[in-house]
């Protein structure tokens, strides 16, 4: 099984509300955002809202444009392009955050956009846990984390945090056994 | 018969201000018939907000006032028609009233720099019939503080929003005062004694954490309604003002 059909598989098993930690190898990282965004969330007629604070929303849609993904329902709050200085273009689905370390700025973009997408559920996807914990400090991180969980689940949103398998720490173990219910492992063969 | 328990102190009826993360802070809205200040420094988004809080008034069906005494009207349009959930009909309908205060000085003949207490007074009932006669719930003043610059002295202004606040209450109007103040100072208004006559007080401003300027607001008083002191987020935007709690990181100097 690919692990594209592998991550998409494992979270039509999920009730909503649910949050889970994804653990992914950085090789598996565009199949699994694949599986997530275009087996799940689409099947699901779900509103995909993606945080990145690893590369710029750009890249991703980039990607998900080759694979011919309908981006219609995909919207991005992208805290990693204005801190790399990256000039490309401003896409009309992504909202742009100054800074990683802005971390309610990132819940409020979520909400707006949850707020703007009325009617339909929602997928948050946090990409990554370990970016963030990259820029800010463990205590603040774990708040943010408390908080954005506990709001998406009071709207019935699933949220999927992706945790790569490359930069594990206790930390970060740590910080996602109290908020999320489950460790997904996106595996394939 | 156990008597039962009742954890909620007698409750006021409420202002709802539409605006979700503000009521929520507030235990419900603003208690009716509150006159309150909602002051901060310049570009804070007092303006956006009061406005905010006049259109969901509006929608539901109250008649609402903004007296603008620093910007047109036309201005002023122009920031709420963005917003996604702002009609165009409440202005045809007249649920959303702007009037401009140089335009009343005008009418009442008020046209000394400095006003003396007869022409408080004067003002005070001018503004009490417009919101008689419309039947208005909500009020704006956007600013007071430009209105105390021609009070000049600390017994006129506290005489003035003594006055205008036991006025528009018995009236059931619920009040927003707008008021200016600049980013050092260590109160809440300019001339010292709204802040200790007002209801209430909202505090909006800016806080700069490690490189980054977040804006927030704080409600620092309300009059009948226990609520919350937190230090909030807010971003402004198409769907309105949004609140989230200041993240404290487990330490108070935010390292
Ligand atoms: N919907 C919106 N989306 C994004 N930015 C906005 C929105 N509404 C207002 N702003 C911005 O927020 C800033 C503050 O707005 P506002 O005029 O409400 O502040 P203020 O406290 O009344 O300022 P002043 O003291 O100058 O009157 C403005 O610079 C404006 O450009
Ligand atoms: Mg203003």
């Amino acid at each position: 099984m690919s692990v594209t059909t592998n991550v998409a598989d494992k979270l039509m098993t999920l009730p909503e509300s649910s949050a889970v930690a994804l653990q992914i190898r950085a090789e598996h990282y565009f199949d699994a955002i694949r599986g997530i965004l275009d087996n799940f969330a689409i099947k699901k007629e779900l509103d995909s809202i993606y945080i990145t604070s690893t590369i710029p929303s750009q890249s991703i849609i980039n990607a998900l444009q080759v694979l011919e993904v309908d981006m219609s329902n995909i919207f991005f709050v992208d805290c990693i392009s204005q801190i790399m200085m990256s000039t490309s273009s401003k896409h009309e689905h992504t909202i742009y955050v100054e800074s990683p370390t802005m971390l309610e700025n990132l819940m409020l973009k979520v909400e707006y956009l949850t707020k703007r997408t009325q009617g339909r559920n929602d997928i948050v996807i946090l990409d990554s846990i370990n970016s963030l914990a990259i820029h800010n400090n463990t205590k603040i991180l774990s708040e943010f984390l408390h908080l954005l969980v506990n709001n998406l689940r009071a709207k019935k949103a699933y949220t999927v945090i992706f945790s790569m398998e490359e930069y594990r720490s206790e930390d970060i173990s740590n910080m996602l056994n109290i908020v999320v219910d489950e460790t997904i492992i996106a595996a394939g063969e | 018969m156990a008597p039962k328990v009742n954890l909620s102190t007698s409750v006021r009826e409420r202002c709802v201000t539409g605006i979700q993360g503000l009521d929520n802070a507030l235990d419900g809205g603003i208690p009716r018939g509150n006159t309150i200040l909602v002051t901060g420094s310049c570009g804070t988004g007092k303006t956006t907000l009061s406005l905010e809080f006049l259109v969901h008034g509006a929608l539901d069906d109250e008649t609402c006032l903004f007296i603008s005494v620093t910007e047109s009207s036309e201005k002023l349009l122009n920031n709420i028609i963005p917003y996604d959930f702002f009609e165009e009909s409440l202005i045809k309908k007249g649920k959303l009233i702007f009037v401009d205060m140089p335009v009343v000085y005008e009418k009442l003949g008020l046209d000394k720099l400095e006003f003396q207490l007869e022409e408080v007074d004067v003002l005070v009932r001018a503004i009490a019939d417009i919101v008689k006669e419309m039947d208005v719930k909500r009020l704006v003043i956007d600013s007071i503080t430009s209105v105390c610059y021609r009070l000049r002295t600390q017994e006129k202004i506290r005489d003035f929003i003594l006055k205008i606040g036991a006025t528009l209450s018995s009236l059931g109007c619920t009040s927003i005062l707008v008021s200016e103040i600049s980013p050092v100072e260590e109160r809440y208004s300019l001339f010292g004694v709204e802040e200790a006559i007002a209801d209430g007080i909202i505090f909006m401003g800016n806080l700069e954490r490690r490189g980054d300027l977040l804006r927030t607001l704080q409600v620092v008083k309300m009059r009948g309604t226990q609520h919350s002191r937190t230090k909030y987020v807010l971003d402004l935007t198409s769907a309105g003002v949004l609140l989230v709690p200041l993240l404290k990181g487990g330490s108070v100097a935010g390292g």
